[in-house]
Formats: C-alpha cells, sequence, structure tokens
C-alpha cells in the first residue's frame, strides 16, 4: 500500500539580500493556499511553531504582509538527523480587489494562519436616465 | 496510487516543477534568486521531514506538520522503530470558490525511523503545538551508559 506519496518540500529561504526584515535568522517563505468566493478572499498560510502572539499581519494600500517569528528551538543534546530548518517567516502579497479592511479576520491555529479578507461593497451601478427632448 | 494532492495532477506536478526551474533559470539572470540555493532534497518522497536530537536519556524526534487533526495522526512505537502515520485533508471551501494558489500539500502520509537505541515503550510522550509534533522517547535502562568503577586491587 503506498501511502507514503504525499511531497514533502523544503521550504524556501529568503535571501539575505533580498532586503527582507532585518531580523536576526532564517526567514522562510510559508507555503499558502487562497481562493476566492463571492464575498471574501481567503488566504490559508503554513506557518508551523508560529504562536500566535509572535504573528504580524499587515496591510498596506493594496500590499498585504505576514511575518511570523519563530523563536530559538531546543538545542538539548546532539543532532541526529535534520531535514528541515526552523525559522521565523514572511512573504508579501498583492491584493488586487477592493478589501473592507475593518471586516478582516485573521486566526491562527496549529500553525495555520487563516486570514478572511471581505470583499469591499461594490459600488451599487449607477443608471443614467435618458430625458426625451 | 498518487494520493497527495496539490490541486494538479502528476504531470502537472512535474509541469509546475520544470516552470519553476525555468523561472529559477530567468530570475538568476536578473539577479534574483540563484537556482544553487536550493536544497538538494528540496523535494522528496519522505513525509514528513524530521529533526531528532538525542540526550544522554532520550531521543526527541520533531517535524512540522501544520493544520493537522490530532485524530488524523498516529504514532506508533515498535521495537526501536517508531512510525508517523497521518493524512492531511484539504480544508473545506464552498463550492464556487475559486482558487489562485494552492501550494499546501494535502494527502496521507507514512514514515517510519529506526533510533540507534532502545527506547521504554511507556515513557513516549506526544505533544503537537503550533503545527509541531514533538515525540520524546526515554531510553530503555539498560541502554543507558553506567559508569563502571575500577576495583583497587
Amino acid at each position: 500500500m503506498a501511502e507514503d506519496n504525499i511531497t514533502a518540500s523544503q521550504k524556501d529561504q529568503i535571501p539575505r539580500h533580498a532586503g527582507e526584515p532585518t531580523h536576526e535568522g532564517s526567514y522562510f517563505t510559508p507555503a499558502v493556499d487562497i481562493y476566492e468566493t463571492g464575498d471574501e478572499i481567503v488566504l490559508l498560510a503554513d506557518m508551523p511553531g508560529v504562536e500566535p502572539g509572535d504573528l504580524d499581519v499587515d496591510l498596506n494600500d493594496d500590499e498585504l504582509t505576514i511575518v511570523g517569528r519563530v523563536g530559538a528551538v531546543d538545542d538539548e543534546g546532539v543532532e541526529l538527523l535534520s531535514e528541515y530548518r526552523v525559522g521565523s517567516y514572511y512573504r508579501t502579497f498583492r491584493i488586487s480587489d477592493a478589501v473592507d479592511r475593518a471586516g478582516i479576520k485573521a486566526v491562527l491555529s496549529d500553525g495555520v494562519l487563516s486570514l478572511a479578507l471581505p470583499k469591499a461593497a461594490k459600488a451599487v451601478p449607477r443608471k443614467i436616465p435618458i430625458s426625451g427632448g | 496510487m498518487y494520493l497527495w494532492r496539490t490541486g494538479r495532477g502528476h504531470l502537472g506536478g512535474e509541469l509546475d516543477r520544470l516552470r519553476r526551474d525555468m523561472d529559477d533559470a530567468f530570475s538568476a539572470f536578473a539577479g534574483g534568486r540563484k537556482p544553487w540555493m536550493r536544497s538538494p532534497w528540496r523535494e522528496t518522497r519522505l513525509f514528513p521531514l524530521l529533526n531528532v536530537r538525542e540526550t544522554s536519556d532520550s531521543f526527541t524526534v520533531s517535524s512540522e506538520i501544520p493544520g493537522m487533526r490530532r485524530e488524523d495522526l498516529e504514532i506508533k512505537i515498535e521495537g526501536e522503530t517508531l512510525s508517523l502515520r497521518g493524512e492531511r485533508t484539504p480544508d473545506e471551501v464552498q463550492d464556487e470558490a475559486s482558487f489562485h494558489r494552492r501550494e499546501r500539500v494535502t494527502g496521507a502520509f507514512q514514515r517510519s525511523l529506526t533510533l540507534p537505541g532502545k527506547v521504554d515503550k511507556d515513557k513516549v510522550t506526544a505533544t503537537y503545538r503550533h503545527g509541531v509534533l514533538t515525540v520524546k522517547l526515554t531510553k530503555e535502562k539498560n541502554a543507558l551508559p553506567k559508569e563502571v568503577k575500577i576495583s583497587s586491587e
């Protein structure tokens, strides 16, 4: 039974020269899902190890930034196997639709950030009356 | 049988990889990320990736598996072999939802790891916090180092 067919990807590390936040430690690009429904845009980001207090979500004009900081991990004893690296997360997105800023909801649970961005109410189409002359 | 889903089929995955490699080549020209900065085992068939540490009396196995339901994660210890098994299920979305990006992997996984020493089966603890699974295994008493006293004649 081949059940081990899920693909593990090494996290993409952000190079130091890329103008990233000037914090200590490594930064990784979190894997995300983004989907859109009729009334909202939902963004899910895998950020394992981030505690709710260490997460920043910022929307500046149309640029959405998510930063999750991961503190020092247990380094007791000796390393026998090291397949993944631990570090913080950083990623920015351009939000092309008008978003209702006041209604943005962010939940971090079990290392997954779930961000719901409600779409701003569209301007009501205006019908221009034409007067017969 | 392909159980992992990233919103694309098998071939789609291959094409995606090819596209990424091309993107890398182009971004290297443009002064962006260099392709050789990629780790050689960026994509493997192994999931989840594991980190293991050893102290004088224990082994600690940790793994980043965000968004798991505890009941979908099975941890077993048989002799010196630790097995992890589970399934990462996709979040439920409304039918009309259209995906712009789908990078988070979902699917069934199974992985086992043979530890370099005997462990006490009754003293295995597992915690799952903020998407990180940590299994702590205490070494068997007989396997613990014992100081040998030199007797004087």
